[in-house]
């Protein structure tokens, strides 16, 4: 059952259904071939947890169906290939960005698993803690990415987890700068957020938030498409409706800021409002070329798992010293940087 | 006179959704809003006109937002990675929709299973394939695909609004002028009947499926054109979105009674809420609990208007 894990783990995952189909089969499979399957039993325990044996690291994300995260993903499977010797790694998503219990549910098996150490994205920054806390209680080395834990809350809970990843409210703030240069004082703009509950939504609403005013910018509007393209599109139509002297659109991430372009395309004022977004993902780039997006945050996501791993890997070594957090570049892109 | 007695509830509904918006926005009731409203719901007009059949069967659709996501990642993968031309890209895209949803029909009729959950799996597969030929990214297909969105010059309107107004009007007429239309009320209000009638209702019964997948990829294409890309996310909670519209326009749950063009007014005023509240910058919250207690207030008034059409036959 273990090697069965593992291997469909490894898999190259060129999607979600696969996984998911894949499991189900083998799983159902293995369930009913069990008891006879001795030599399978065997061959696990074996490779049990054991002094002087190859640490095993648990990377649970969010959706692997996001390009984002499924991209930090392969970047933690290239670095394992990479260095073969030093541990095996186990990649587990979850369905969508917001379910909670399904991520709850995939620390606790990797608790009953007895991994060395978690590296996590949370998909709530507050919700997760006490399951995390438990798995501290066991022993495992703890490392979160990308969506930093609630700070009050894992002081209330008594633990700390370093936070390994990028500022993200700086990165935004250095999206919203680049936008406030090629625009006047006093323009109206609006911001299009991701999911509210989310710290880095909020830490990108803040950050865009910071540049607008320092540069004296009207915020006319500031709503939530919750990450999403057509939402997006919905969202920025209404607004462009509604503001007549908007100038510029800031989205939270780059689905959005497609959506949003398209949204200015369909208005005809193509030219007349500048749209700037975050995560450089691949297919905004075109977009960044030809002028239609004027800038995004490139927070390296490739690698974002890659850093938090070495994070565990570095702890596990030690013993788990110190727990300060370690901050991982976000590079302004523009036409300029693509060049 | 009879027809507007049918719709005069919901067109009142619409016009009042519409004076409070105009009265609490300062350029809502504009032609500029109108426009972008218009051009936005095309492929939820077309998806609700194959839900109401679905509903009308007594049967329910929940894989029609990832077939759409499906149907659109084959249009993004056949232009981008194989060259295909939009037309030839398109009709595959039309046919993959068609086989979920005849799958779909066939799975329902043949093991005599609710087709809630036949239709529950499909939208896991149907997802699953999205991000399976995607390779779980957007795709950017641009210019080439965007034409049937972008509006025709002095009309203001887009081939893809125009396309779905042609489909509701198709839908209502198939619906109450012929004889599949008959068969299909007559399977959603009593099977057993249809069936001591001696006509076989599997076919109509797949056929509705097929048809309803079919216009999922229709939706597809107007999705993609709007947004230029393919998004295998896309169409996420679409399904209960429809839904929504259909009901709200009167089609019965349970099936045998339905419009097709009253499920447009639902699309209608489905929108109006979306833009309206978003133009007033309403908070999140807001704009959920609005949304819902819009959805149930007006499925309420349905239940009296249907009373009401009772009594006056009596």
């Amino acid at each position: 059952m273990k090697e069965i894990l593992k291997l469909l783990s490894k898999t190259k995952s060129s999607g979600d259904l696969t996984r998911r189909i894949g499991l189900c089969v083998i799983l159902s499979f293995a369930v009913a071939c069990g008891p006879a399957d001795k030599n399978g039993k065997g061959e696990a325990t074996d490779q049990q947890q054991g002094e002087g044996a190859k640490p095993e690291v648990a990377l649970i994300m969010k959706s692997l169906a996001n390009e984002f995260f499924s991209s930090m993903a392969k970047g933690a499977e290239k670095h394992q290939q990479e260095f073969p010797d030093q541990y095996d790694l186990l990649v587990n998503g979850i369905k969508n960005e917001t379910d909670l219990g399904q991520q709850v549910a995939l620390i606790e098996q990797m608790v009953a698993k007895k991994v060395a150490a978690i590296v996590i994205a949370p998909a709530d920054s507050k919700a997760v803690v006490p399951a995390l806390k438990r798995a501290k209680k066991e022993g495992v080395v703890v490392i979160n990415i990308d969506n930093q834990l609630d700070a009050e809350v894992l002081q209330q809970a008594g633990i700390s987890i370093p936070f390994v990843g990028p500022d993200n409210r700086k990165g935004a703030r250095k999206v919203g700068e680049a936008l406030a240069a090629v625009l006047k004082k006093g323009d109206e703009v609006a911001i299009i957020e991701g999911v509210q509950t989310a710290f880095n939504a909020k830490q990108r609403k803040l950050g865009f938030e910071d540049a607008m005013k320092a540069a004296g910018m009207k915020i006319v509007s500031s709503q939530s498409a919750q990450w999403e393209m057509e939402k997006a599109n919905r969202i920025a139509s209404a607004m462009i409706s509604e503001n007549v002297n908007l100038k510029a659109l800031l989205c939270a991430n780059d689905s959005m800021a497609l959506g949003a372009v398209a949204a200015v395309k369909g208005a005809g004022k193509m030219g007349d409002i500048l749209v700037v977004g975050f995560d450089n993902i691949s297919a905004i780039q075109a977009m960044i070329k030809d002028g239609r997006v004027l800038a995004t945050a490139d927070q390296h996501g490739g690698q974002l798992a890659v850093y938090g791993i070495e994070e565990a890997l570095g702890r596990l070594a030690a013993g788990n010293k110190g727990e300060a957090n370690r901050e991982t570049p976000v590079d302004l892109i523009t036409a300029d940087s693509l060049k | 006179m009879k027809i507007l007695k049918s719709y005069a509830g919901l067109l009142v509904f619409l016009l009042l959704l519409i004076a409070f918006f105009s009265f609490k926005s300062q350029h809502f009731f504009s032609s500029g809003t109108l426009v972008s409203l218009l051009n936005q719901i095309p492929a939820l007009m077309v998806i609700a006109v194959g839900m109401t059949f679905v509903l009308i069967i007594a049967g329910i659709d929940l894989s029609v937002g990832s077939v759409l996501a499906l149907a659109s990642s084959v249009i993004g993968v056949a232009m981008l990675d194989w060259g295909w031309g939009l037309l030839t890209a398109v009709a595959l895209a039309l046919l993959v929709g068609a086989i979920c949803g005849a799958l779909n029909g066939v799975i329902t009729v043949k093991w005599a299973i609710p087709s809630f959950i036949v239709t529950l799996g499909m939208l896991e597969i149907a997802r699953g394939g999205a991000y399976l030929v995607t390779g779980s990214s957007t795709k950017y297909i641009g210019a080439a695909v965007e034409g049937v969105a972008t509006p025709i010059g002095g009309l203001g309107l887009s081939p893809a609004f125009i396309i779905a107004v042609l489909v509701v009007i198709v839908g209502q007429l198939v619906l109450s002028k012929t004889i599949w239309g008959r068969y299909a009320l007559a399977i959603g209000a009593s099977e057993s009947v249809v069936v001591y009638s001696g006509i076989n209702p599997r076919s109509v019964k797949v056929g509705v499926f097929a048809l309803s997948g079919l216009l999922s990829g229709l939706g597809a294409l107007f999705y993609a054109s709007r947004l230029g890309s393919a998004d295998p996310n896309a169409g996420i909670g679409l399904e209960l979105q429809a839904i929504a519209a259909v009901v709200i326009g009167g089609t019965s749950l349970m099936g045998g009674r339905g419009s097709v063009v009253r499920s447009f007014i639902g699309v209608l005023i489905i929108a109006i809420l979306e833009t309206g509240l978003a133009q007033i910058g309403a908070s999140e919250p807001t704009k959920r609990l609005i949304t819902g207690f819009v959805i149930v207030i007006a499925v309420i008034a349905d239940v009296y208007r249907v009373r009401l059409a009772g009594k006056s036959k009596n």
